[in-house]
Formats: C-alpha cells, sequence, structure tokens
C-alpha cells in the first residue's frame, strides 16, 4: 500500500491533486480498470449524471442542468460570486445620493472606490489556501456569511472614514472568485475547462452590471415608501445583504466539494493526500508566468472593476442623465459579461484546439488589446450613443480577455494552481486599486481623460503576455523546445516536485495532468507519439 | 444575445430623442440681466458659526422686481432655487458652475415657483423649511424670472456677484434610525452564528465518521 502520508493532520493541503490519491496507472480511460475497483468498492463511476474522467471531473457542460455534484457546484458558485459582485459594487449607482448624504468629495468618493476592490487583494490569495484546507463551499460560505454583516453596516455609516471602511470591508467578499473558479476545476475536465471557467467568471461578474440595475431601482420603491433619500439608501443595502446569507446557506446545504464527496469526509478516510502550503506557495511564486498573468489580469478584470465603481457616475454627470437611465447604461457595461466571458473562455479552447498553447496567448493578447483601444475610446467620445457604442465594444473586448486569461492559467502549474488562481485574481484587484487611484481620485483629470489614459495603460501592460513561454508549448513569438526532456509535459509539470517527492508518489497527479494537458499542442497533438511516461513509476501495480 | 441588442437598440433610440431636445442648449448665463430681482434670504437663526439643520430650520426669502430691470414685461413666472456657495464646489465637479444653462449644476434645489403678476409691486415674501434632502453645505438662494417659453430671462440672488456674502451653512439629516440599526445588527449576528453553527455540527458529524 502506498504509505500513508495522506493522513497528516494540520498541514495545508495542496490544490487540486488527483481526488484520489493512490492512482498509480496512467493509461487513458481508466473507468473500468481494475485497480479502482480494489481500492474503494464504492465508487462506482456510473453513479454520476454527466460522463466523467479519471478523476471524476465532467466531461461536458449543460449549463441548463442541476444535477449533482458537478453542475450543481457550477450554478452554486456562479451565483455565489454574482452575489458578491452585487454588494461590492452597490454603493456605485447610489454615489449621487451617498455623496450628498456625507458630504463626499471627488477624492472620498475615488478613495473608497479603491478601497472597495484592495480588500479583495489579500482575501483572494488567503481564499487558495482556504480552499485547501476547507473545501470550496466552506471557502464560499465564509466569504458570503463573514462579510454579510460589512453589508448591513451601511446603516451605521455617518461620514467619509466610515464609508471607506464599510466599502472595503465589503470588498472581502470578492475572494469568491477563487472559490468558485476553484470549485469549477476540480469539477470539470481539463478540455472544457475554458468555456466552464469563462461562464461561472461571466456570469458572475454581470452582478456589476446588475446591481447598477438593482439599486436604484430598490431605492427608488423604498422611497415610495416614505422614506427620505438619505435613509432610503441605507435601507438598499439589506437586499445584497439578505442574498448574501441566502445563497451562503445554499451553498451548505446543497453543494458539495468534490466530486466524490466533501473534503472532510475524504480527508478523513484518506483519499485526499495534502500537500505542504509552503512548497505550494513557493512553486507558485516562483514561476515568472504567475507575475505576468497577474499584470495581465489587473488590465483586464481591473478595468472592468474600475469601470462598475465610475461608469454610472460618468454618465449621470457627463451626459445629464437621470440616476436612472445612468444605471441602465452602466448596467449595460456588467451583463455584456454573459456571453462575452465565456466567448473568451471558448475562443481560447477553440484557438488550442488548433494552434495549442500559442493559439491561447495569441487570443488574450488580441482581445485585450482592442478592448483597451475601445477604453481610448470612450474616454474621447463626446456624444451619448457614440460613448455608449465604445463602451460596449470595450466591455465584450475586456471581459473576453478575462475568459481568455482563464483558459491560459490551469495549465502554469499543477501543483499550485489554487494559489495561482487567487494571485491572478488578486491581480485584478490591485490593477483596478492602482488605475482608480491614479486616474479617478483627484481633480487632476476629468473622468474621461481618466478613461482614455487608462486604456493606454492597458494597452501597454498587455504586452508582457509575449514573454509567456512553455518549454514544452512554445510562446506568442518562439517555437517549443526540441530538447528531449524539456520538450515533454511530464517534464514542466513533474520539475515542481523534488526526487524525494517524485519517490513518495505524491507527485502522480500532476503527471496524470500532464498527459491529459497534450491536447494544448494543438492538432499536432494528435499526429505526435504519444511516450510512455517515464516518470511515472507505480509504487504498486 | 438578442435581448441584449434590443436593450442597446432602444436604449440608443431613447438617448438619440433625448439629446435631440437641444433646441436651448446655447443660452448663457451670461446673457441674463443680474440683479433684476432684489433677493434676500434670512434664516431663523443668525449668528457667527451657526449651522442650520435641514428639515428644521426655515429661511425667510423676499423677492421684489428691481426698478431697473428692463425684462420686466417677459417675466411670466419666479422660480426661486437653492444654490452651492464656491465652498461647497471645490473638489466636487457635479456642483459645477457652468455658462451654459442646461450644464450648470450650482443650484440644483427648488424651492419654489410663483407666476409673476406685473400689477404687484411690492415684495413678497415666504418662508421656506429646508427640506430633508438639502445636503451638508454652504449656500445662497437665487431667483431666476422665466419667460413664456419657460426660459430664464433675468435673474436676482441674495449673495453679491462673488458669492461671498449672506451665506448661511446647513448641515444634512444623518440619514440614520435607530430602527434600521437594530436590525442591520441582528441579521449580521445571524449570518455569523448561521455558519458557525454549520462549521460546527459537520466537524461534528466528520468525526464520528472517521471513529466509525
Amino acid at each position: 500500500m502506498a504509505p500513508n502520508h495522506s493522513n497528516e493532520n494540520g498541514s495545508i493541503g495542496s490544490s487540486l491533486h488527483g481526488v484520489t490519491a493512490r492512482e498509480q496507472i496512467f493509461s487513458f480511460s481508466v473507468e473500468d480498470a481494475p485497480w479502482s475497483q480494489a481500492i474503494r468498492s464504492d465508487d462506482p463511476t456510473a453513479k454520476f449524471a454527466l460522463p466523467v474522467d479519471s478523476e471524476h471531473r465532467a466531461k461536458v457542460f449543460k449549463p441548463l442542468s442541476f444535477a449533482k455534484p458537478h453542475m450543481r457546484a457550477f450554478h452554486l458558485g456562479w451565483i455565489s460570486f454574482f452575489t458578491c459582485f452585487i454588494s461590492t459594487f452597490a454603493a456605485a449607482p447610489l454615489v449621487p445620493v451617498i455623496r450628498d448624504n456625507l458630504d463626499l468629495t471627488k477624492t472620498d468618493i475615488g478613495n473608497a472606490g479603491v478601497a472597495s476592490v484592495s480588500g479583495a487583494i489579500f482575501s483572494r490569495l488567503a481564499m487558495g489556501a482556504v480552499c485547501d484546507l476547507l473545501g470550496a463551499r466552506y471557502g464560499t460560505a465564509f466569504s458570503l456569511m463573514l462579510s454579510a454583516p460589512a453589508v448591513f453596516s451601511m446603516s451605521f455609516v455617518a461620514d467619509a472614514g466610515s464609508y471607506l471602511a464599510v466599502r472595503f470591508m465589503i470588498g472581502f467578499c470578492l475572494a469568491t472568485f477563487v472559490s468558485c473558479q476553484y470549485w469549477t476545476s476540480v469539477m470539470f475536465t481539463g478540455k472544457i475547462i475554458g468555456l466552464v471557467n469563462g461562464c461561472a467568471g461571466g456570469w458572475g461578474d454581470m452582478g456589476g452590471g446588475v446591481t447598477q440595475l438593482l439599486m436604484p431601482m430598490v431605492f427608488h420603491v423604498i422611497k415610495l415608501t416614505g422614506a427620505t433619500p438619505f435613509t432610503a439608501w441605507r435601507f438598499a443595502f439589506f437586499i445584497p445583504g439578505f442574498l448574501q446569507i441566502i445563497m451562503g446557506i445554499l451553498v451548505l446545504t446543497l453543494g458539495q466539494d468534490l466530486p466524490d464527496g466533501n473534503l472532510s469526509t475524504l480527508q478523513k478516510s484518506g483519499q485526499v493526500s495534502k500537500d505542504k502550503f509552503s512548497k505550494v506557495f513557493w512553486f507558485a511564486v516562483k514561476n515568472y508566468r504567475t507575475w505576468i498573468l497577474f499584470v495581465l489580469y489587473g488590465f483586464s478584470m481591473g478595468v472592468e472593476l474600475t469601470i462598475n465603481n465610475v461608469i454610472s457616475g460618468y454618465f449621470y454627470d457627463r451626459f445629464n442623465l437621470t440616476l436612472h437611465t445612468a444605471g441602465i447604461v452602466a448596467a449595460s457595461f456588467g451583463m455584456a459579461n454573459f456571453f462575452a466571458r465565456p466567448f473568451g473562455g471558448y475562443a481560447s479552447d477553440v484557438a488550442a484546439r488548433l494552434f495549442g498553447m500559442r493559439g491561447r496567448l495569441w487570443t488574450l493578447w488580441i482581445l485585450q488589446t482592442v478592448g483597451a483601444l475601445f477604453c481610448i475610446w470612450l474616454g474621447r467620445a463626446s456624444s451619448l450613443p457614440i460613448a455608449i457604442l465604445a463602451m460596449m465594444l470595450f466591455s465584450v473586448g475586456t471581459q473576453a480577455a478575462c475568459g481568455a486569461l482563464f483558459g491560459v492559467a490551469p495549465f502554469v502549474s499543477r501543483r499550485s494552481l489554487g494559489l495561482i488562481s487567487g494571485l491572478t485574481g488578486a491581480g485584478g484587484n490591485f490593477g483596478s486599486g492602482v488605475t482608480q487611484l491614479l486616474f479617478f481620485s483627484s481633480s487632476r483629470f476629468s473622468t474621461a481623460e481618466g478613461l482614455s489614459l487608462m486604456g493606454v495603460m492597458a494597452v501597454v501592460c498587455t504586452i508582457p503576455v509575449a514573454f509567456i513561454h512553455f518549454p514544452q508549448w512554445g510562446s506568442m513569438f518562439l517555437r517549443p523546445s526540441r530538447h528531449e526532456e524539456r520538450s515533454k509535459e511530464e517534464h514542466y509539470y513533474g520539475g515542481e516536485w523534488t526526487e524525494e517527492e517524485k519517490s513518495l508518489g505524491l507527485h502522480e497527479g500532476s503527471i496524470k495532468f500532464a498527459e491529459n494537458s497534450r491536447s494544448e499542442r494543438g492538432r499536432k497533438a494528435v499526429l505526435a507519439d504519444i511516450p510512455t511516461p517515464e516518470t511515472g513509476s507505480p509504487a504498486h501495480v | 444575445m438578442a435581448i441584449h441588442k434590443i436593450l442597446f437598440a432602444s436604449l440608443l433610440i431613447c438617448l438619440l430623442i433625448q439629446s435631440s431636445h437641444g433646441a436651448t442648449k446655447e443660452r448663457l448665463f451670461s446673457d441674463l440681466e443680474k440683479s433684476a430681482l432684489e433677493v434676500t434670504a434670512t434664516p431663523s437663526r443668525v449668528g457667527e458659526g451657526v449651522v442650520l439643520a435641514a428639515g428644521i430650520d426655515k429661511l425667510s426669502i423676499t423677492w421684489k422686481v428691481s426698478s431697473t430691470a428692463t425684462k420686466e414685461p417677459e417675466f411670466k413666472a419666479i422660480k426661486v432655487k437653492l444654490c452651492y456657495a464656491p465652498a461647497s464646489q471645490v473638489d466636487r465637479p457635479w456642483r459645477k458652475t457652468e455658462n451654459e444653462l442646461f450644464k450648470d449644476k450650482s443650484c440644483p434645489h427648488k424651492i419654489s415657483s410663483w407666476s409673476y403678476d406685473p400689477a404687484v409691486k411690492t415684495a413678497q415674501s415666504f418662508d421656506y423649511t429646508l427640506e430633508r434632502d438639502i445636503p451638508t453645505g454652504t449656500y445662497f438662494v437665487r431667483a431666476y424670472a422665466v419667460d413664456a417659453k419657460d426660459h430664464e430671462v433675468a435673474f436676482g440672488q441674495s449673495t453679491n456677484e462673488d458669492k461671498t456674502t449672506n451665506l448661511f451653512s446647513v448641515q444634512a439629516i444623518s440619514g440614520r434610525h435607530k430602527s434600521l440599526d437594530i436590525a442591520s445588527v441582528c441579521f449580521s449576528v445571524f449570518s455569523v452564528l448561521a455558519l458557525l453553527v454549520f462549521f460546527v455540527n459537520e466537524k461534528r458529524k466528520a468525526k464520528i465518521e472517521q471513529s466509525k
């Protein structure tokens, strides 16, 4: 039997090892392999509603289904994330009322906007570890239910300082992005992960658009009951607060961490191994690609978050629209996520099928640069119809880029996938904080100028994607390595484990993943010989 | 996606209609007749550093057509508004003073509107209780005289041209309510407790599973 390293308590788990720590043989279709039945007698793969791979991750994506556990996890994940987006940006469409109640200046509003996205930098980093430790369900539920008090506490806010503090604390809940992507990554197989993550991320991001419609509407209804505006906006925040609590309870009661069960049950029965956090962290931080993705996401998602904060006020002030109409326009930006981000993920998957990883990188660069160019145009548009057109094209480009980026991220590391998701997500918030601070927090630039300058900065900061190079797949301009060893996926993913760890068989999940990732060679994968994995030394056969 | 296209198209149409209301866009503030009206605004409480409370304190406003007013025959109505003093416009571009009347945002709060009777030559006065949605700031009062087309033709204000004299400060209501505060605390506590209950419960169940 394999050594009982998997029963260590206290050490933080690794992200996304194979669900079963005991897989030893790596052939392609293992659903009826005899050894899997010997190890877990209660493990018939036929019990899943969707076809699954050897890690019990679903191979197809059926958005209209709520089947346990895969599709249910998908829906709970994206709706939780959606709810958190609603809460984080709930203040933005009501700023014209809030700024009068609290006597805010443009600087105060800008700083609060920065604060609203900054909290998540830290919480997204921590969330990767929390998911490893407690599972995606608790990661999501913690995020939702511990930040709900912050949402309710808008009723106490009396000045600029407390407003900033509350928006900062509400912003922590954006960590649900990481738990949502983590949850879908354990539930769905690599070939469709671009599309699935794109849908989950995109539909969640729509919350930033929906809130621009929802909050003015709720505010209006509360005013109709006789409340003054300065009380009505406070009460309006109760709606996102309720939504968070409800979603938290649903996640805990209906959700499941992994295809085979909940994390605590699986860990205690020894079926999921744990990894050392320090190793996971080191391999994430050491990999330069992580940091390039950090910057890239900062200027796709970061730009999107900034726009969620400023666009409603921009249309209200510059084009003299009513609160309601400005909200509709602002909502259109966020709602484009419904198809734009999944489209980006899908485009990435299609490009990968044809050109492999190079296709994914080019797709990412093109989408993000085009989006940024339209952002420049938006700032320069002085008539309302042109501004709306520019905004819509900008939204599609930028949001598709977000989807395409998460078609690349799962391949950067296998051992540290959770942490890399977290770091990339944090990069999004970091980029948003930087752009709001530079361009929207002082009277130095008008909002219109700020938008154009942000677009320019985004174009420049998208160039680093050309430097992402995988030895086995190449990069935007360079071919894959022709070196005997380095051109194999196993070498890249196996390189994250020391020889000692390999001798204990800890790396086997990575090797499994390396085999499945051969599809990133593009059309050549079909023609290439499939080498037998030299590093797959089974401890027992 | 089809719904999205329809939304976008209807939005474009609505806004094109809105923007085509533009025949009056070029009317400028500098074209209006200055000091055609004599306006005074006296707060119910005066003194050094007195701040009026919105919803409670009153202004006693009087307006009278000045004898030097040349556009007087065109006056059809008088609109009295509460305007921001320069101190309240700093770092707040949404309250900016603009020369184009349709863009000007320095006088957003309507006090009242009176139809103009040319036969009455004496000063009109009335009391105005500061509304509960007036933000904190420094203000003065301005009265616009509008013609039959509802276009401003003249104005008068309670302060001088540089807007430095006779200003008064208002403190807005906080908008907070005890019942809101209590409800907020209750729901917050419920949220945290519910999470803890679930967590502890599941840990207990897992331990039981393991000991089996």
